[in-house]
């Protein structure tokens, strides 16, 4: 009796201790939502911000914000796709693939607040890209390269040995058999890793703060060398700075479309994840 | 192009390095005990170290019933449906950005806190941990249900077997077997609650000293990502404080790099 | 595949709508627009946004302007650095940025006059607290006095805000009353950045004490004059223009060398008659109307 009691209380603190936790999501949702709502409109969407932020939208500033996902996003990919080729196909050893593995994943527990700081040494000091959004895509694209490697990774390794039999048994050399095989096999785990990059991107401040941004006076880039505003920035100084209530419901309202833009991008992850595994047990 | 990644945490390291030497030629090793930051008289790091610790701590002192609870639940007793609910609901707590959680901390727990335990002011070591721990609880979930997935089933069969209760199954026999991949998890936690940057330094406080008495976590204090952050725009490029920001960029990088390298280790063992 | 369909459809709304985007800027011609960057004091920067924003109505063309904060230390640092053609500082060069930055030949521009106030919550100048001496503020902050009942307020704890380092609020602040511009202050509860999240913390509390602008002051946060043996200096724009009152400053913009083209004419827009406007509306005071730009080479 005693051990049926211990384990129905038991399952009861945990029940609750995990409720806790998705709880935790839609308390956030929810306050984003309820504080920021208010200051939606279609003006807010696509009007430029004036008076320190205090009236006016925040359309500029989403529009730094996907650019430098974006580019970030572009410059990476290729990188991350050579990388992780060479890792699956071209080495052998396994140490060295246990050794670049953890390193891959310790770079992607990396602060990011360091990587603003060397990347604004290397990229625009020594490169002399100075603050910019050019440099901004350079910090972003160095720091989600290991979200989009090892999504990648996991696909190309993820596809039945099967496809590699048979292509090999075709006559296809390694570089026909990379072009036909693999790449067509793992589009979906680059999708993925794209997404979760640009998510991951979108939702960083600290590495842009200073070296990327503007909180005013630049609309959209004119030349490699501006910097751009951003969601996140705007709403970091308005946090700070807001002189009255308006000005801070419109940072909670670019919070909103910010954790939006994020979501979706997560939700559509899970939409090819979801696909991916059907395919995977064909 | 895989010597990429390496090149990338290399030059990390070089640059903080070569940039971070004359700080500790001036201060020695007092660089990292003294507590002591004062631009233009001392820079002692003390006070940051122990903020990030402090911090640390509490968030995992928090969140750990929360995360391991929630991991041991949804692991053993939830059916593939619903570990499905639970994990798209953690990737997606995991991708709030930073400054949202910044945001909600500052007008929303910060505020809480303050009224809460009747303090001076919401912006505590206390208020920063809380939120912390908030921000690591889908790293130490997600991290923690997969090392416990892992363990085979025929463990849990033969406890059933012999009749033990399901929780004490769990108990007896896979938890234990996941404790690697659990501290892996944690490992990992901490080093994300170590590195958060914006979140942090809008509620911690931003005074640069070691509370007194130490345990008291009411008070305002000032972690290293959150003192980079604030001062890194003044000290660009070169001086003495910018040496000195970077010796903290650098004792952060070792400690991070540390905890995560540690921490994929136990994880690996699972990860078989 | 119909993975490959959905996401070549994917890859297509992409490159759409990065040529939506780019409907408005072309990137063919990177050519350098003429950007004037100006960093620094957020004292200071209520001018300069409002007068940038005048100054590109008045003259037109294709140039940018952007004005961003950090503080007085930050715009020093980044003049130097030439990361910005103007600097807005509200103190003094301190003597380790004279040294530091002796190549850059920093020339300072007056433009306004303001005044640092010793602000308090409004309970606590309600509860009686409308003037302190110099010393009873050195001692708040060196943790010598620790309740307003000892200053002749409320039977509360005081709690002393205090500001990053290198803000010219602070210098001048601190200049004053502990006699060092880079004093510490050992019973600092909270440390704030800019002027405005100064003004929230002192709002937000019962009992709080803080260095903020003049212009800042509101009905939740109220200056406090302060206490020369028998008379009381408050401060108000006569006193801040007279000279009176202690804790006077000049707002000022900064330049590496002689400014030239648009970081010239906008600092002439800002000491002319528009610019004076502004600056009163914003709540300092504006120079003396014989003033040219006036150029102090350290």
């Amino acid at each position: 009796m005693k051990r049926e009691v211990v384990e129905k209380s038991a399952l009861g603190v945990l029940a609750i201790l995990t409720g806790t936790g998705v709880l935790l999501l839609l308390l956030i949702l929810g306050s984003v939502i309820w504080k920021g709502g208010p200051a939606l409109s279609w003006e807010f969407l696509f009007e430029a911000s004036s008076d320190f932020g205090n009236a006016g939208g925040i359309y500029y500033q989403t529009v730094g914000t996907l650019l430098l996902m974006l580019g970030a996003a572009l410059i990476s990919m290729p990188i991350a796709l050579g990388t992780a080729l060479y890792l699956t196909e071209y080495t052998q050893s396994e140490t060295v693939k246990k050794v670049l593995r953890n390193l891959i994943y310790s770079l992607n527990a990396m602060p990011t607040i360091l990587f603003g700081l060397v990347g604004y040494l290397f990229f625009g000091v020594f490169l002399n890209t100075g603050v910019s959004w050019l440099t901004g895509m350079l910090i972003l694209a160095v720091m989600i390269l290991p979200t989009l490697q090892v999504s990648i990774q996991e696909a190309i390794e993820g596809i039945p040995e099967k496809y590699r039999e048979t292509g090999m048994s075709l006559g296809l050399d390694h570089l026909a058999q990379v072009r036909s095989v693999i790449i067509p096999h793992s589009w979906h785990g680059m999708i993925t890793g794209v997404l979760l990059g640009l998510a991951r991107a979108a939702g960083e401040t600290a590495a842009i703060m200073f070296t990327a941004t503007t909180f005013s006076g630049i609309l959209l880039p004119q030349s490699w060398a501006d910097p751009v505003p951003t969601l996140q920035t705007h709403i970091l100084v308005l946090a700070q700075d807001a002189v009255n209530s308006a000005a801070l419901t419109k940072a909670w309202g670019a919070a909103l479309i910010l954790l939006f833009i994020v979501f979706i991008l997560i939700s559509f992850s899970f939409l090819l994840r979801g696909r991916l595994k059907m395919e995977a047990e064909l | 192009m895989a010597a990429l990644s390496v090149v990338c945490a290399g030059t990390i390291f070089l640059y903080l390095l070569r940039e971070s030497a004359p700080v500790f030629f001036a201060e020695g090793s007092g660089f990292l005990t003294r507590s002591d930051w004062w631009v233009g008289e001392s820079y002692g790091a003390g006070s940051m170290i122990f903020g990030s610790f402090m911090v640390t701590g509490i968030a995992l002192i928090i969140i750990l019933p929360f995360a391991l609870g929630g991991a041991v639940f949804t692991s053993e007793f939830l059916s593939p449906r619903w570990r499905l609910v639970i994990k798209s609901v953690m990737e997606l707590l995991a991708g709030v950005p930073g400054i949202v959680y910044g945001l909600l901390g500052m007008s929303m727990l910060a505020v809480w806190v303050k009224s809460g335990f009747g303090l001076i002011d919401g912006n505590t070591i206390f208020t920063a941990g809380l939120l912390l721990g908030i921000m690591i609880l889908p790293t130490i979930i997600t991290l923690s249900e997969d090392a416990l997935r892992s363990v085979p089933g025929e463990y849990r069969e033969t406890a059933l077997a012999l009749g033990l209760t399901r929780i004490e199954m769990v108990w007896s026999t896979v938890i234990p077997q996941a404790v690697p991949g659990i501290i892996g998890a944690i490992f990992l936690g901490m080093g994300r609650a170590m590195g958060e940057t914006i979140a942090v330094m809008l509620v911690i406080g931003g005074l640069d000293k070691i509370p007194a008495p130490w345990f008291d976590v009411f008070q305002a204090g000032q972690s290293i990502p959150s003192k980079l952050g604030r001062e890194a725009a003044e000290a660009i490029g070169s001086g003495l404080h910018w040496n000195a920001l970077m010796g903290l960029g650098l004792t952060l990088f070792l400690v991070v790099m540390t905890l995560s390298m540690a921490g994929n280790m136990f994880l690996k063992r699972v990860r078989m | 595949m119909y993975i490959c369909k959905y996401s070549k459809k994917w890859v297509c709304l992409l490159v759409l709508t990065l040529v939506f985007m780019t409907r408005d800027f072309s990137l063919l011609w990177a050519g350098e627009r003429e950007t004037l960057r100006i960093v620094g004091s957020t004292t200071v920067l209520p001018i300069a946004s409002r007068a940038a924003e005048q100054f590109k109505a008045l003259k037109g063309g294709t140039f940018r302007i952007t004005v961003n904060a950090g503080g007085s230390g930050v715009g020093v640092n980044s003049v130097a650095g030439r990361r910005a053609d103007i600097g807005m500082i509200s103190r003094e060069l301190s003597d380790g940025e004279r040294r530091r930055f002796r190549d850059s030949h920093l020339t300072l521009h007056q433009v306004a006059r303001d005044g640092v106030v010793c602000a308090v919550s409004s309970e606590v100048y309600e509860g009686g607290v409308r003037a302190l001496t110099k010393q009873q503020i050195s001692d708040i902050y060196r943790g010598r006095l620790t309740n307003w009942q000892e200053v002749g307020g409320p039977d509360r704890r005081i709690v002393v805000v205090d500001k990053e380092r290198h803000r010219g609020t602070r210098h001048v602040f601190m200049k004053y009353i502990l006699g060092n511009a880079t004093a510490r202050a050992p019973a600092a509860r909270l440390v704030t950045g800019s002027n405005n999240e100064e003004q929230a913390k002192i709002a937000q509390s019962d009992g709080a004490i803080g260095m903020l602008s003049v212009a800042w002051l509101n009905e939740d946060v109220k200056g406090t004059g302060i206490r020369e043996g028998d008379r009381v200096i408050e401060p108000t724009r006569e006193h801040i223009v007279s000279g009176d009152f202690p804790m006077a400053r000049s707002l000022v913009f900064l330049t590496a060398g002689e400014p030239k083209g648009l970081a010239r004419e906008f600092i002439a827009f800002v000491l002319g008659p528009k610019g004076r406007r502004i600056i009163e509306n914003s709540g300092y005071t504006p120079m003396p109307a014989t003033t040219t730009a006036q150029v102090t080479t350290p």
